[in-house]
């Protein structure tokens, strides 16, 4: 990217690459004095060219490298690349699996949800302490995957057909146990850091996003929900095991960083309703319909929608005869999320101390956005 | 025998004060204390155990490996630079305010420089110079977030001193003298925190100011500004950065303490009056440095132009206030 060329009384600041809160990603902010005149997000510095390496690997290989997209919500997207998989290949999912897959990515976008809150409240200026707690809890659940899936990041357990491998012995009831535990520490959290006066403080009022600018801006997930906006791929064209789950789509009114917060917060108390739901309700049956290896795919064209943890992805996948996709396209929540972060200095005032705040409530995860 | 008596009760006594309490030994084993105490107490907070290796489980030696490694870094300057403007810095933020420790009374004969009637305005003129230093730390890093720290400081300190110094006017009018002694003894049958509830918070909130602790450690904000205008300092010169934020915060806490906990005051104990008082004097130091440690674990930082609508909209005019009701104590003739 060309450097954009400054007036003299405006400091330009590198909010990283190398920075102790920014990522992998470099922004660059023109200050005056406190107040921030320009935000320009540079992004591309992890790219890996995702849409290009699908097109060199079999559907099934696919699945390996779609999921570094995000590694904190692993399931959530390979679930998208599996869906178009189906949809081209025309391979129906046997019911057990769909809620199986279900409960696998309800437990990510807890996990997911955690991690943004521990950021969120760091980002603040807290004392790590809450990341810490929000990190001890999640690895309740990644102890959980890891039994299921073998693997506590990245675990590939989606298949074109169903999942890799059915419940252990005795996984509802860990399940159950770890729901009641977690709704627990929620309580703790809310009182703890919720309703914080600091962090009230510094979280309300900053960062508004109206909701005919979120709509304008394109923005999904919590972000939009957090501007009162009920849009939710889970119910809207449910997936999975969602038409049959019970759950209500959280938004907040205040459009502000604490509203997107607090949807975030109140999205696990339903994911936590929805795994319980599925621990007791889960129907028999096959886990899996056969895949064969070699599988050649005819000309066709797919276009899957999931509700990933930061909001809408969707997968357009194109196919000829071959193993291979044709062509796979990705639409990723954070990409959008960080051109809304772009445009919200000039839709709100906003100083240096709220660049962290608000681009945490955001929820931009760098590596999805440069894909 | 007889010889070694005399010589502790003659001439022992101030080359304590001067190495011992409220001098050298203090200061530096009150750095280190502090800084062990806060990262095994907040350790805790976090789920974790903090240091653990060093010295055994309870890490007492962490701190002498870690003046060690800064020692023996290597200083990098950036290009282009006044070396000695920008080296001298941070000595000098780390050893003006411990200057103040020489006019804090422990005892009415337990005084390193008892200045009389000029203790107080001599402690808000030296560590009033205190925060000029950074704002010529971060000029001559000639770096961009040391640049916008040393600002920080600036609007920061200013804000926060003018409520302090009217908090000290007040007390002073109450005591009826500057002299620190004196405004220790007037604290007899009440501390002043009582009658001066006011100017007791205010004080408090602005030690924290001062110290740079949080939720007012903006100057600093690490999510922010990597590390303000400590950013371009390394070696020992970032641990003498690190020593200036618990010298500022020793020097004020103990003001705090003399103001408005009643200082040295307390019953005796262990037979001895002077002894007493110094362990009184300790104890309430302590308790004063707990609780603002324990702050930093529960609170997030403030913004910088909320820390400015704090100390302008409300700590100054409360100030104002607490001196009116100090001057209308003493016109009725309470006080």
């Amino acid at each position: 990217m060309s450097e954009p060329t400054i007036t003299p009384d405006i400091m330009r600041i590198s909010w990283g690459p190398q920075h102790p809160m920014s990522g992998q990603t470099r922004i660059l902010l023109d200050l005056d004095g406190e107040k921030i005149h320009k935000i320009t997000a540079d992004l591309g510095f992890t790219h890996r060219g995702m849409e290009k390496i699908l097109e060199n690997r079999t559907f099934l290989k696919g699945i390996i490298p779609i999921e570094r997209m995000a590694m904190i919500d692993t399931p959530n997207i390979g679930i998208g690349y599996v869906m178009a998989t189906e949809e081209v290949l025309g391979i129906e999912v046997p019911e057990r699996a769909n809620w199986i897959r279900s409960l696998v990515c309800e437990m990510s976008r807890i996990s997911s949800h955690l991690y943004a809150f521990g950021l969120q409240v760091e980002a603040t200026g807290f004392f790590p302490a809450v990341f810490l707690w929000t990190t001890a809890d999640r690895v309740l659940l990644l102890d959980l995957l890891e039994e299921l899936t073998g693997a506590r990041f990245s675990y590939n357990f989606f298949l074109p057909g169903g999942v890799m491998k059915d419940l252990p012995e005795g996984f509802e009831d860990r399940v159950i146990e770890i729901v009641h535990y977690l709704r627990r520490r929620f309580k703790d959290y809310w009182t703890a850091m919720i309703e914080n006066v600091l962090f009230e403080i510094r979280c309300n009022d900053v960062g508004i996003l109206t909701p005919e600018n979120a709509i304008r801006l394109g923005a999904c997930g919590p972000v939009v929900r957090g501007s009162g906006q009920p849009i939710d791929v889970r119910r809207d064209e449910p997936y999975a095991a969602y038409a049959d789950l019970d759950f209500d789509v959280i938004t907040e009114p205040a459009c502000d960083s604490m509203a997107r917060t607090k949807v975030r917060f109140r999205e696990i108390g339903e994911s936590l309703k929805m795994m319980e739901q599925i621990a007791n309700e889960i129907p028999g049956g096959p886990i899996r319909t056969r895949f064969p290896l070699f599988t050649r795919s005819k000309p066709g064209e797919a276009y899957s929608r999931v509700e990933t943890a930061r909001g809408e992805m969707g997968i357009h996948m194109f196919t000829n005869v071959g193993m291979n996709p044709y062509r796979v396209k990705i639409n990723s929540p954070s990409l959008r999320h960080m051109y809304i972060f772009e445009r919200l200095c000039e839709l709100d005032r906003m100083t240096m101390a709220d660049v962290p705040v608000v681009v945490n409530s955001l929820d931009v995860w760098y590596l999805d956005a440069d894909r | 025998m007889n010889y070694v008596v005399d010589f502790l009760t003659l001439n022992a006594k101030p080359l304590l004060q001067i190495y011992v309490l409220p001098g050298l030994a203090f200061v530096l084993v009150f750095s280190i204390v502090a800084v062990w105490f806060e990262r095994k107490f907040l350790a805790r907070a976090m789920l974790r155990v903090g240091p653990y290796y060093c010295g055994g489980r309870s890490g007492v030696l962490q701190l002498i490996a870690d003046f060690l490694k800064l020692f023996m870094k290597e200083i990098i300057v950036p290009e282009d630079m006044n070396f000695l403007f920008f080296a001298s810095m941070p000595v000098l933020i780390a050893t003006l305010p411990a200057l103040t420790i020489i006019l804090i009374p422990f005892d009415a004969n337990w005084v390193l420089w008892n200045i009389g009637g000029l203790g107080l305005p001599m402690f808000f003129a030296i560590a009033g110079i205190a925060p000029l230093i950074p704002v010529f730390a971060g000029w001559a890093s000639n770096n961009k977030y040391s640049f916008i720290g040393a600002f920080r400081v600036a609007y920061m300190y200013i804000s926060a001193e003018i409520p302090l110094v009217l908090c000290g006017a007040a007390v002073a009018i109450m005591a009826g003298s500057f002299n620190l002694v004196k405004i220790v003894q007037a604290q007899q049958n009440m501390w002043f925190a009582v009658p001066q509830f006011i100017g007791f918070v205010i004080f408090f909130l602005g030690v924290i100011i001062e110290s740079e602790r949080a939720p007012f450690d903006i100057p600093v904000a690490e999510v922010e500004l990597v590390l303000g205008w400590r950013t371009e300092y390394s070696g020992i010169l970032f641990g003498f950065t690190m020593m200036a934020e618990y010298v500022m915060f020793q020097a004020w806490t103990l003001l705090f303490v003399t103001l408005y906990l009643g200082g040295y005051n307390g019953p005796v104990i262990f037979g001895s009056v002077m002894l007493s008082h110094i362990i009184w004097m300790l104890v309430k130091f302590s308790v004063v440095v707990v609780l603002i440690i324990l702050i930093r674990c529960i609170f997030p930082r403030l913004r910088l132009d909320q820390t400015l609508e704090l100390g302008w909209k409300y700590l100054t005019p409360l100030a104002v206030l607490n001196l009116v009701f100090v001057l209308a104590l003493k016109l009725w003739g309470v006080y």
